[in-house]
């Protein structure tokens, strides 16, 4: 499994390079040569949209989604379970309906081209079956697993606190 | 046989856009002729969503209606593709000649097929060009100006062949990005150019009329199928009636719009007949060129019948 | 009633530790039943929709060009030059961490890593001058909560796509509060600091004055590059921040040499991480944002407030107070997510320039950032120092008290936001 995130990284990367090269690349053309590459526009923006769902995958595994840990922190053990099970009941509930709701609107998106590269719009929308099916999946195991009783302490908070995660940021900073 | 109805319907523009007489009128000839039970919501400023999302939402019946220019829905039906085509139309009474006749029911027709029902053409109207740099009066000013046009290949073209550099760039980018220059001009009908106050920085109006732009006012097929008969009829019967209200609002703002945009210091300039003709000849390959996307058969129609309005 | 269930909803799932963007689709959905329409094509298709912008794009720029700044060398030489300078002044390590603040907030939109970066290179400095840590802490913590004021600033981006509000303007009305906050910071130090026994610290030569300046010319001149190429046209915000990108990558790779390029995939992966977490927050919030609107939140809202629509200095003040409120418990991102669609019809309604309230309501989310419980900056600083949250608090009061004037200086006149940005503009 490991593999596979650490290929998945290295997608995030590709995405997020040639977002900059085609973005970075049409504000060069447009002073050098006064033109730009019109496909950019759009492509930039579906990279972005990859980036960001697929990346949504990743910051659960690693449970890196933002969220209050201020109630749950101060339960003891049997509570922190409970509440663990019902978010990974709603977070079920919720990839449900984004799965459905891509399900539903498939042909729709399929037979819609993307106005500049021409691409059927699935190709944009359809990447909600990929974060919806895994993220689900990461759900039922986390319930299979408090249903064992196989869940770890370090487990039993699933968030955290903000946006503003210190990457990059000096040694000290992440003691 | 009427129902208690609230129709949602999704505008890109906001409430003071001639859209808004034109609802207004349509919702109070369906309250009336319901005997109070079918309202019309209208949501403004793409609160709902932009009008190719909203259409798909109307598409799946998420929502009941939208009002939409032809050249998102470019993107659904390719056929529409035709009325993004330069200077297709001379006259907007040639347009809603063309629109409120058999033409105009053919492209209607296509709707359905796409899960949409189209009530009626209203209208977006001419769209005119400004710009920072200069007035155009000849095919020759449209080079190396920066143009922000809408994300639509024909557009696109149209302004790459008269020697512009074309960029595409979302509607809300534009006011800023032609304050800060990094745009130089962009193309809108009167109502957006006022709405959006391009005139605070914009220098140049040109009155190039170089598209017309029809609206569509499509309803979800998947809510129109569980309406009674009656229903239909006062749904279509009222669209008519916001088309009259809609057109001739649009078309008394398009007359004060001028002076409106001169007294806030924009130069208005129109091209000259001779002029118009060379520009013309010259987007004369766009036809050609993008035939194959939008179709043959629709690009005859529409031409053959505008011969025939013309009297040619 | 449905502002019952909207904030029923939201508030228990997160209670419950459900990550807030989930959070928010569980607040959708709950509103959809409230309306009696259940419909799945809502939540597939506006989560898309609401990554699907141009402007965002600017995330992940700017996430990036923090990171290569300060794996570059540039937060590092910012610094030295404000310490040739003025680290010789009595209680000049303080006025240097200020400075340094405003600059790195004029390159980089985030305040956490900004106030980690400052605090990592000053603090241990201060610590041996003799100054008091814990207000030394506080004084960076409150200085670090300047970067989402002064452009660029994501918070300004993000805010300016969901009120479709000019993001150039935002900007630009951005430098003037966020350059109060600076100065409110150095009237709040003098004042703390005046009884303070430390050693003063050297006075540099012009020799070495001079060599720091040199060093630093490239780094100092990055804000003036990304808010005059703004100023000017040359990019839009979101050209902008990738030009931050390449400037700060070429600055750090080939001419302060610290930035090798096998370093450059971590960074481009932590910044794809950074900006999945925050974008795929900001698409759920459109998810309930369209179910707001269908269910008229925002008309229950403005019929809530209505008693103090009267006057609008009364309405800021109000909604001002309740960020704050919610400001505590909550941090940046969610609250931006959360209460702009919900505040944004009121604002019109009481015809409130959207630029001036949206430069208010970042700053005021930015304070946020500093007030306890719940604040990230508060948690970075901590680590930094290595000092308790309660030594912490003791440390920033001054200074949060500061900030939170200038928040209402504007609130009262309006003139200090709207003025500064007619000359700019
Ligand atoms: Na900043
Ligand atoms: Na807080």
């Amino acid at each position: 499994m490991d593999r596979v995130f650490k290929a998945i990284e290295a997608v995030l990367a590709a995405l997020l390079l040639g977002m900059v090269l085609m973005v970075f690349g049409n504000v060069l053309l447009r002073y050098a040569f006064n033109s730009g590459i019109q496909v950019s526009e759009e492509l930039s923006r579906f990279f972005f949209i990859w980036l960001t769902f697929i990346g949504a995958i990743v910051a659960m595994r690693e449970g890196a989604h933002l969220g209050m840990d201020a109630l749950v922190s101060k339960l003891g053990r049997r509570g922190k379970l409970v509440c663990l099970a019902l978010c990974q009941g709603l977070t079920l509930l919720c990839c449900f309906m984004m799965f459905r709701g891509t399900w539903v609107q498939h042909e729709i998106n399929a037979t819609t081209a993307a106005p500049v590269t021409g691409l059927p719009m699935i190709w944009v929308f359809g990447v909600s079956y990929l974060t919806a099916g895994a993220i689900g999946l990461m759900a039922l195991r986390t319930l299979w697993r408090i249903a064992t009783g196989r869940i770890r302490d370090d487990e039993l908070v699933a968030v955290s606190e903000s946006e503003e995660a210190p990457h990059g940021t000096p040694v000290e900073a992440k003691a | 046989q009427f129902q208690n109805r609230n129709f949602r319907v999704s505008n890109g523009v906001s409430k003071e856009h001639p859209m808004g007489n034109g609802l207004a009128a349509m919702g109070a000839c369906t309250l009336e002729k319901s005997g109070g039970k079918m309202k019309i919501q209208p949501f403004w400023d793409g609160a709902l969503g932009s009008d190719l999302t909203s259409t798909q939402s109307v598409r799946t019946g998420s929502i009941d209606m939208v009002l939409t220019s032809t050249a998102p829905v470019v993107s659904i039906v390719p056929a529409l593709g035709v009325f993004d085509l330069p200077f297709l139309f001379n006259t907007a009474a040639e347009a809603d000649q063309l629109l409120d006749g058999k033409v105009g029911d053919w492209f209607s027709a296509k709707m359905p097929a796409v899960g949409l029902v189209n009530l009626a053409w209203w209208e977006n109207g001419f769209r005119h060009t400004t710009n920072s740099k200069r007035p155009i009066t000849k095919v020759e000013d449209f080079e190396g100006v920066k143009m922000r046009v809408m994300q639509n290949n024909v557009y696109l073209d149209t302004f790459k062949t008269l020697g512009s550099n074309a960029v595409p760039m979302a509607f809300t980018e534009v006011y800023s990005a032609l304050e800060t220059r990094t745009v130089d001009g962009q193309e809108n009908p009167f109502t957006n150019i006022e709405n959006m106050k391009f005139y605070e920085v914009q220098k140049y109006l040109t009155l190039s009329k170089h598209a017309y732009s029809p609206t569509l006012v499509l309803f979800s097929k998947k809510v129109w199928d569980g309406l009674s008969e009656q229903e239909h009829a006062v749904l279509k019967e009222c669209a008519v009636v916001g088309r009259a209200e809609q057109r001739r609002a649009n078309r008394a703002m398009e007359a004060k719009s001028v002076d409106n945009l001169r007294g806030k210091g924009m130069a208005v300039n129109e091209i000259s007949p001779a002029e118009t003709a060379r520009i013309r000849e010259k987007t004369k390959v766009i036809y050609e060129r993008h035939a194959k996307a939008i179709g043959d058969e629709p690009i005859a129609l529409v031409t053959e019948e505008l011969k025939r309005i013309r009297g040619q | 009633m449905t502002i019952a269930v909207f904030t029923f909803s939201l508030l228990g799932a997160m209670l419950l530790g459900l990550p807030i963007a989930f959070a928010l689709l569980v607040c959708g959905a709950a509103l959809m039943v409230a309306q009696g329409q259940i419909d799945t094509t809502i939540l597939s298709q506006k989560l898309i929709e609401g990554a699907d912008s141009f402007p965002l794009l600017a995330i992940p720029f700017f996430m990036l060009a923090g990171e290569l700044m300060n794996a570059g060398g540039i937060s590092k030489r910012i610094v030295n030059v404000a310490l040739a300078w003025v680290g010789h002044l009595r209680g000049g390590l303080g006025f240097v961490a200020i400075f340094a603040s405003v600059m790195m907030a004029a390159i980089s939109g985030s305040a956490a890593a900004d106030a980690a970066a400052i605090g990592a290179l000053l603090i241990p400095m201060m610590r041996r001058a003799g100054y008091d840590v814990p207000r030394s802490a506080g004084l960076i913590a409150a200085g670090g909560v300047i970067a989402p004021v002064i452009p660029p600033s994501i918070g300004l981006i993000v805010f300016g796509v969901i009120a479709n509000v000019s993001i150039g303007k935002l900007f630009l009305a951005g430098i003037f509060p966020g350059i109060l906050m600076g100065l409110s910071l150095l009237v709040a130090w003098q004042w703390v600091a005046r009884r303070d026994k430390v050693a003063v610290l050297p006075r540099q030569s012009m020799a070495q004055r001079g060599r720091a300046a040199v060093d630093g010319i490239w780094a100092l001149l990055m804000p003036l590059g990304i808010i005059g190429g703004l100023k000017f046209g040359i990019f839009t915000p979101t050209e902008a921040g990738v030009v931050a990108c390449v400037y700060a990558f070429i600055l750090g790779a080939f001419v302060y040499r610290e930035l090798p390029l096998r370093q450059l995939y971590p960074l481009l992966v932590s910044a794809a991480k950074s900006t999945a977490v925050v974008v795929f927050l900001i698409a759920a919030a459109l998810v309930s944002a369209w179910l707001i609107t269908t269910s008229e939140v925002p008309q229950q809202v403005s019929a809530m407030l209505q008693p103090f629509m009267f006057n609008k200095i009364v309405l800021m003040f109000v909604i001002m107070v309740i960020v704050v409120i919610v400001g505590t418990a909550l941090d940046f991102a969610p609250t931006l997510m959360i209460l702009t669609p919900v505040l944004m019809p009121v604002i019109k309604e009481a015809g409130i320039d959207p630029v001036y309230f949206g430069v208010l309501f970042i700053m005021n989310n930015a304070i946020g950032l500093i007030t306890p419980p719940v604040g990230i900056v508060l948690n970075v600083m901590c680590g930094v120092a290595k000092i308790s949250m309660g030594e912490l608090m003791k440390g920033l009061w001054p200074f949060l008290w500061a900030e939170l004037i200038v928040l209402f200086l504007l609130v009262l006149f309006p003139d200090l936001v709207l003025v500064p940005l007619r000359w700019l503009s």
